[in-house]
C-alpha cells in the first residue's frame, strides 16, 4: 500500500501545481473582466442614485352615471323631475398631485383638480417634519375639522358614490401643527390650524372655500384623535372651529362662528371579514345678527344652529382566497338640519346602500343607492315654501382610481 | 351635610382622573413593550388599513415610498418609530 502511494507521489503533486497555475490565470482573466463589469455598472448607477430630493405624480379620477328621480310634495299637489346624468356631474373629478420632497423634513404637496366646477386647487401646502411628533404646514389647506374631507372624502377611499351632505370643512391659506405620539398602549394625535378665516355670507350661510380675508380676526381649527387600543383599530376625535366671520366696519363685524365635531373610526380584521365603522356628527353655531330678506329688503333674523351627521358600517370578506374578497357591501345613514326660518332650512335624512367591486387597493366600481328625504323649513316672508317635501333617489355606477 | 364646596369637589375629581390616568399609564409600561417591539410589518396591518386598502409594498420603489411615507405620516398623524418601521418594511 505505502509502496503504491510512493509511486503516486510524483504525478499527484504535479497534477496539483497543474491545477493552481491554471486556475490562477483564469483567475486573472476573470477578475479583469469583473473590474470592467463593476466599472459599467458604477457609472449606470449614478445616472439612476437617488438625490436628496425626489419629485412623484400621484393623483386620482372618480367618474361614472346617475339617474335620479325627485319627487317634489306640497300638501296635495306633486312634481316629479327625472335626470341622468353622464359623468356624474357632481362627483366628476381629475386631480393630479404632486409631490415634492427635499430630504426627510420638507414635503411639498399640490393638488389640482379639474370637477364639474371648473379647475381649481384642492390644497397647495408646504410641510416641514421638525421634530418626531411635530409637523409644521404653511400654505393653502384643508382645515382640520372632522375626518370626512381630510382622511376619507378621495373617490377611491369613499365607499359611496357620494358625499354625506352638509359636512361642515373649508380650506384657506394658513398655517398648521400636527403630530402623532405614544401614550403607553394608546396613541394621541393633535392637528391645529389657524388660517385667515371663514367668511359670513348674506344669507348666513358661510364661505368655506375661496375666503376672501374679510377681517382681522384669524380663525382657530384644531382636532385632537385618540386610539385608545393598542392595535390602532379604534380612533375618536374632537374638533373645534372658531373665529369672527363678519366683514370688518359692518354690523355684523362681531359676529363669530363655532363650530364643533366628534368622529369615529374603527376598522377591525374579524378573518374573513373586515369590518369598519365610520362617523361624524358637527354641529356649526353662529351668533345671532340680521338680515337682508331679498323679497323686501326688510330685517330678518333666525337661529342660526345647523346640525349634520353621518355614520356608516361596510363589511368586506377581505380574507378568503377567492373572488368574493374584492367585494365590499356598505350602509350609510346620514342627517342634515340647517335653521328654520332661514333661506336654506332644511331637515334631511339620507340612507344609502352600495355595492363595490375592488379591482385593487386603490381602484373600485361602486353600485350605489340613496335615497334623501328633505322637508323644507324656509319662511313664506323670505319666498321660500315651507313644508315642502323632496325625495330625491339616486342610482350610481361610478368608477374611482388613485394613480 | 357636606364635606366639600362644589370647587374642590371638583378639584378632587381631576386630581383622581390625572392619578388614575397615571396608573393606566404605568402600569401599560409592560404593554408598551409590546408597542415598542411590533415590526414594520405589523405596523403597516394595523394602520394602513384604518382609512383605505393596504398597499402592497410591491406598489413603489424604496425612493417612492420614503415620499408617500411622509405623506402618509402627515395624513394619518403616524409617531415617529412607526413610520420609520413602515417605510423600512415597504422598501424591502
Ligand atoms: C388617516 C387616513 C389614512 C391612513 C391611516 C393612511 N392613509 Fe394613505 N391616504 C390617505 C388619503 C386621504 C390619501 C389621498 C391623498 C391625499 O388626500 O392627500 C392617501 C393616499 C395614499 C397613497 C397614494 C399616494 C399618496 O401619497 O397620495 C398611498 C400609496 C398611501 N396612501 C399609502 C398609505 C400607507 C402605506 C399607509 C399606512 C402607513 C396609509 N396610506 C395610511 C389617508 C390615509
Amino acid at each position: 500500500m505505502r509502496t503504491i502511494l510512493r509511486k503516486l507521489h510524483l504525478p499527484i503533486i504535479s497534477l496539483l501545481l497543474f491545477q493552481t497555475i491554471t486556475s490562477k490565470a483564469q483567475q486573472v482573466v476573470v477578475d479583469s473582466s469583473l473590474l470592467d463589469r463593476i466599472n459599467a455598472l458604477e457609472k449606470q448607477t449614478n445616472y439612476i442614485k437617488p438625490g436628496d430630493d425626489h419629485f412623484m405624480m400621484v393623483g386620482l379620477t372618480t367618474f361614472g352615471f346617475v339617474s335620479n328621480k325627485t319627487t317634489m310634495t306640497l300638501g296635495d299637489s306633486s312634481s316629479i323631475i327625472k335626470t341622468h346624468s353622464l359623468g356624474d356631474a357632481s362627483h366628476y373629478e381629475f386631480s393630479p398631485m404632486f409631490l415634492w420632497r427635499h430630504g426627510k423634513k420638507l414635503l411639498l404637496e399640490f393638488e389640482p383638480s379639474f370637477s364639474n366646477g371648473g379647475l381649481g386647487v384642492n390644497w397647495a401646502a408646504i410641510s416641514y417634519f421638525a421634530t418626531p411628533g411635530l409637523i409644521i404646514r404653511g400654505g393653502y389647506l384643508v382645515l382640520p375639522f372632522g375626518t370626512y374631507n381630510k382622511r376619507l372624502a378621495a373617490g377611491w377611499i369613499n365607499k359611496f358614490a357620494s358625499d354625506p351632505e352638509g359636512i361642515a370643512s373649508a380650506t384657506d391659506y394658513g398655517i398648521e401643527a400636527e403630530g402623532g405620539f405614544q401614550a403607553g398602549t394608546m396613541k394621541w394625535n393633535y392637528d391645529l390650524a389657524l388660517s385667515n378665516g371663514i367668511q359670513l355670507q348674506h344669507d348666513g350661510t358661510l364661505q368655506n372655500v375661496g375666503i376672501t380675508d374679510n377681517n382681522k380676526n384669524r380663525t382657530f381649527t384644531g382636532r385632537i384623535g385618540w386610539l385608545p387600543l393598542a392595535n390602532s383599530s379604534l380612533e375618536l376625535g374632537a374638533s373645534l372651529m372658531t373665529g369672527k366671520v363678519g366683514d370688518a366696519g359692518s354690523q355684523n363685524e362681531n359676529i363669530k362662528a363655532t363650530l364643533y365635531a366628534l368622529d369615529l373610526n374603527y376598522v377591525e380584521n374579524i378573518k374573513p371579514f373586515q369590518l369598519n365603522i365610520k362617523g361624524q356628527y358637527g354641529i356649526t353655531d353662529v351668533d345671532n345678527t340680521s338680515y337682508m330678506n331679498p323679497v323686501d329688503s326688510s330685517q330678518y333674523t333666525f337661529n342660526n344652529h345647523t346640525t349634520t351627521g353621518y355614520i356608516m358600517a361596510s363589511i368586506r370578506p377581505a380574507f378568503v382566497d377567492n373572488g368574493i374578497k374584492n367585494f365590499e357591501l356598505a350602509a350609510r345613514f346620514g342627517n342634515y338640519t340647517s335653521p328654520a326660518k332661514s333661506l336654506w332650512g332644511t331637515k334631511d335624512n339620507s340612507l344609502a346602500f352600495a355595492l363595490d367591486y375592488w379591482l385593487n387597493w386603490r381602484t373600485v366600481l361602486k353600485f350605489t343607492y340613496e335615497a334623501i328625504k328633505g322637508t323644507n323649513t324656509t319662511d313664506v316672508k323670505l319666498g321660500g315654501t315651507p313644508g315642502l317635501v323632496t325625495q330625491s333617489n339616486s342610482f350610481y355606477l361610478q368608477f374611482s382610481v388613485q394613480l | 351635610m357636606k364635606f366639600l364646596s362644589n370647587k374642590q369637589s371638583n378639584v378632587l375629581m381631576l386630581i383622581l382622573a390625572f392619578i388614575g390616568l397615571n396608573a393606566i399609564l404605568l402600569n401599560s409600561c409592560t404593554a408598551s413593550e409590546k408597542i415598542t417591539s411590533k415590526s414594520g410589518a405589523q405596523l403597516w396591518g394595523e394602520n394602513c388599513q384604518r382609512c383605505h386598502n393596504t398597499p402592497s409594498p410591491a406598489t413603489f420603489s424604496p425612493e417612492k415610498w420614503e415620499t408617500v411615507g411622509m405623506h402618509m405620516q402627515s395624513r394619518a398623524l403616524l409617531t415617529e418609530t412607526e413610520k420609520e418601521k413602515i417605510v423600512e418594511f415597504l422598501k424591502q
